[in-house]
């Protein structure tokens, strides 16, 4: 025998499907292209009585006789001869012959050039109707509405079929480790239902093998299997490729690993989803056991049900996923293109971000705002998620199913955002799309150590062995979620590039609008000013003409005159409002020229304008503290001169009327203000007593034109400022204005 | 070829009449000639200056046909003859940077146009003392 070089590893590395044996409850010949006999296994011997050098080397005709069979004869030459020219072996399978007076089943297969044939026993011990027993099986398991449902039925139905102890349904999961996710038993035995096993437990390439030869069975793992004989040339021994036999004997390792477990007799049947390794339906007997070829061709069958029952389950699960999702998706966008809040729309309807993955929370940052959906972890910890992610993420699209793994802080949240899955809107903003998935294995219960899935023997490495136990290992894995899918994860990167488009879209408009707006308002600026000083000039002539008129035109009576005068008072009036528009939109067009304005002095003069201009000889004008302000010093004038000759105004009827001017400092502010006892404000009309022209009804017996507070806010707005206003009808008004502090 | 005293340069025929009648009712014998275009007036006072006669004050008005008041100011402070002829802006305009910019480049004094005749007769008084009874001219 080849002296393995065995480690850890081994089982990786043995060539299996050419052992150069065969268990032995069956025996193998071999015929060369020429029909000539090229190998035989040496339990021919006790099968008929003949040894298997005596076989090698016969042709097809020679050989046909020791079988001491009672078909036609060349009956092996008329299969060899049809083996040659099918493609397969299904057509030709199986034969049922009685050697020597006992039943046997005969196995063709190919291997390269070699047409083997195997024997088995045919045991007739459960020989039942199989068609009928696999039809009435196979409705059984499919009225499994769930998939669960179906690989129960499924287990329930093989175990009826060929009886063993335990039949397990193991399904393999991310990394190749497997767990058991069905199983049927004898009462007595331990259930294995939810272990799982070590991707180790089955190597790759017995994986591969087990897509090829869709049942397998280990007829009993204390007998020796019986080595392959054949005549070497030049005194090599060509191995014979055994992937297609039947009888193809079992890795040491395997069947150490299987006297392990106790178990003295295997069967599997494979399941395939997609043409890959889904799973296995694997079959444990405590005692040897054979199966007829017949009820493993049942088996076969009935895993081969089970694997399209699986695909079409399975993608019918995926396809009304996929469905909702595409429905989610289609929804959102459409909300979005209807424009709006970006946040809002793909967090505030009926269909949200949450729905286009299998996310149970989301969060979206947007606009220095978290909105949160689900469950999600709070909104600090999102915040500091959020400072993390712009640190590290490096793509547009991050996502982990074990985020505590390798952020710590969201070990404090693990149960509910173990799984995240971002997608960056601007980085730089610090805007993102955050999905949450929760912590979804506590414990796996593993058959045994994972780590020590081979155990050494004191003899050394010679006699490295499969683990020895299998007692339940408990695993718990922590701070993991599901996996984010392919789908889910295309998703987010589509609902991304909508997000992106939208806001793109939005900002674009917005832009758009202020550039508009702006040339509005210069427009606007230049139109007044315009106006204001093309009005200028014809109604100076009105007054002009109208004041020579009454000058020099002695001739006219005092009705005329009268006449005259009321036309330059209409002059006079039209020109003031001219002015106060001019002031206004030249306040739009000057830029704030920022100085340590001396309030004492300002005031001071402004109200010797003022009570000169009114001739309010009873005024009581009170200055308390005066502190500098920063600011524009024509502007600032302006802001005083209109606040303070509105105090005087108003307050005029009063008796007597009194103003009152104080400023005080705060940290960050000059805040002056300026009471009055006069007429007051009605409560509805604070905030619009700012706006351009607009005067309010208990004023219409007072002077004014409605645009000196209007200037008076667009200053206070120049200079990023505040103006605020307190009052009582028929009590009087206190002005607020607080500045800004030189820092 | 005599140069009048005020030499008047504003195009709105409106406000020349009645300026034209305040000045005579200040002074009938203050003789004023005025003129509608920057251009045409910056080529009669050039052709005086030739004559060696120059008005005893100019008055311009900001916006006018031609040449802009502000350019024909320009012209007549860069003018060796007539650098010196007292030169006063007369505009509807109060804006702090048209009268800052006038005075910038030499106008002598800046007047904002009163409103009616009679604020018109108290200010071109006080214009004609100042400049023409009061101040002393470069010969």
């Amino acid at each position: 025998m080849i002296d393995y070089k065995v480690d850890l590893t081994n089982c990786d590395r043995e060539p299996i499907h050419i052992p150069g044996k065969v268990q032995s409850h069956g025996f193998l010949v071999a015929f060369d292209s020429t029909d000539v006999v090229s190998y035989v296994s040496e339990n021919v011997l006790q099968y008929l009585n003949v040894k298997a050098q005596d076989v090698l080397g016969k042709t097809v005709a020679e050989f046909e006789p020791l079988l001491q069979h009672a078909e036609t004869p060349g009956f092996i030459n008329h299969i060899l001869q049809l083996g040659h020219h099918s493609k397969g072996s299904e057509t030709i399978n199986h034969y049922t012959i009685d050697l020597r007076e006992k039943s046997f089943n005969m196995i063709f297969s190919k291997s390269g050039k070699h047409a083997l044939l195997e024997f088995e026993p045919n045991t007739s011990a459960n020989d039942v109707d199989l068609q009928k027993t696999i039809g009435r099986s196979v409705s059984e398991m499919l009225s499994g509405k769930q998939l669960n449902e179906l690989l129960d039925n499924a287990a329930l139905q093989i175990k009826s079929l060929i009886g063993y102890d335990r039949i397990m349904i193991y399904k393999f999961l991310d990394g190749g480790h497997g767990e058991v996710i069905a199983e049927v038993k004898e009462d007595h035995l331990e259930p294995f239902l939810g272990l799982h096993y070590p991707a180790s437990d089955i190597p790759k390439q017995a994986r591969e093998l087990y897509k090829v030869n869709l049942t397998r069975i280990i007829t009993d793992v204390n007998t020796d299997a019986s080595p392959i004989l054949t005549l070497g040339t030049n005194g090599e021994a060509e191995p014979l490729d055994l992937t297609h036999s039947e009888l193809r004997a079992v890795s040491p390792i395997h069947i150490q690993y299987l006297k392990n477990m106790g178990v003295a007799s295997s069967f599997s049947i494979s399941l395939l989803y997609k043409d890959e390794l889904w799973g296995l339906i694997a079959c444990h007997n405590y005692t040897p056991r054979f199966i007829n070829f017949k009820a493993r061709e049942a088996s076969k069958l009935i895993g081969q049900i089970i694997s399209s029952a699986l695909e079409y389950k399975q993608d019918e699960e995926n396809v009304v996923k996929s469905l909702n999702y595409n429905v989610a998706y289609d929804s959102l966008s459409l909300i979005l293109r209807n424009g709006g809040n970006v946040a809002y729309a793909i967090s505030g309807h009926d269909t949200t971000l949450l729905d286009i993955t299998d996310a149970t929370g989301a969060a979206v940052i947007y606009e220095d705002k978290v909105t949160m959906l689900g469950k999600t972890p709070g909104k600090e910890q999102i915040e500091e998620l959020v400072n993390w992610l712009i640190d590290h993420m490096e793509d547009r699209i991050f996502y982990t199913h074990q985020l505590p793994e390798i952020y710590q802080p969201a070990q404090a949240y693990s149960e509910l955002a173990s799984g995240v899955m971002v997608c960056t809107l601007s980085k730089e903003m610090g805007e993102f799309l955050i999905w949450f998935k929760p912590e979804q294995i506590a414990t796996i219960n593993w058959a045994g150590n994972p780590d020590k899935p081979v155990e050494v023997d004191n003899n050394g490495l010679a006699n490295l062995s499969p683990r020895t136990s299998f007692e339940v290992w408990s695993q718990t894995v922590k701070n993991t979620s599901a996996r984010w899918n392919r789908e889910e994860i295309s998703n987010v990167l589509r609902l991304r590039e909508e997000v992106v488009y939208a806001i793109n879209r939005q900002a674009n408009e917005i832009r758009t609008l202020n550039e508009k707006l702006k040339q509005a308002y210069e427009e606007l600026d230049t139109f007044s000013f315009t106006i204001s000083h093309d009005l200028r000039t014809p109604l100076s002539t009105i007054k002009n003409y109208s004041e020579l008129l009454l000058e020099s035109n002695t001739s006219l009576d005092e009705d005329a005159r009268r006449i005259l005068k009321k036309v330059i008072g209409g002059a006079d009036k039209l020109n003031y409002l001219i002015k106060e528009v001019l002031n206004y939109s030249r306040v739009g067009r000057t830029e704030v020229i920022y100085t340590e304005i001396p309030m004492e002095s300002l005031i001071h003069e402004l109200k010797n304008d003022l009570t000169v201009a009114f001739n309010t000889h009873d005024l009581q004008f009170e200055v308390d503290n005066t502190p500098a302000v920063y600011g524009d010093k024509t502007m600032v004038s302006q802001v005083f001169a209109n606040v303070i000759n509105n105090a005087i105004k108003y307050s005029s009827k009063s008796n007597p009327p009194k103003v009152k001017i104080d400023g005080r400092e705060t940290n960050s502010e000059v805040i002056y203000t300026i009471s009055d006892n006069g007429v007051g404000i009605d409560l509805n009309y604070y905030d619009r007593i700012f706006d351009l022209f607009k005067r309010m009804d208990n004023v219409r017996k007072y002077e004014g034109t409605g645009v000196g507070l209007a200037i008076v806010k667009r200053i206070i707005e120049k200079h990023n400022a505040r103006i605020w206003v307190e009052s009582e009808l028929g009590v009087g008004t206190v002005f607020y204005i607080a500045f800004k502090r030189n820092m | 070829m005599a140069a009048p005293d005020i030499f008047y340069i504003e195009d709105n025929e409106d406000f020349i009449d009645v300026v034209e009648r305040a000045i005579s009712q200040i002074d009938n014998k203050t003789i004023m000639q005025t003129i509608d275009d920057g251009a045409l007036a910056l080529t009669t006072l050039n052709s005086l200056a030739e004559n060696r006669v120059k008005p005893r004050l100019i008055l311009i008005d900001l916006n006018l046909p031609g040449l802009s008041g502000l350019d024909l100011l320009k012209r007549i402070k860069e003018n060796q003859a007539l650098r010196y002829v007292p030169t006063v802006m007369f505009s509807t305009s109060d804006n702090p940077k048209d009268i800052k910019t006038s005075l910038e480049f030499g106008a002598n004094a800046y007047v904002t146009k009163p409103m009616g005749y009679n604020n018109l007769i108290k200010c071109l008084s006080a214009v004609h003392e100042f400049w023409l009874n009061t101040t002393c001219l470069a010969s």
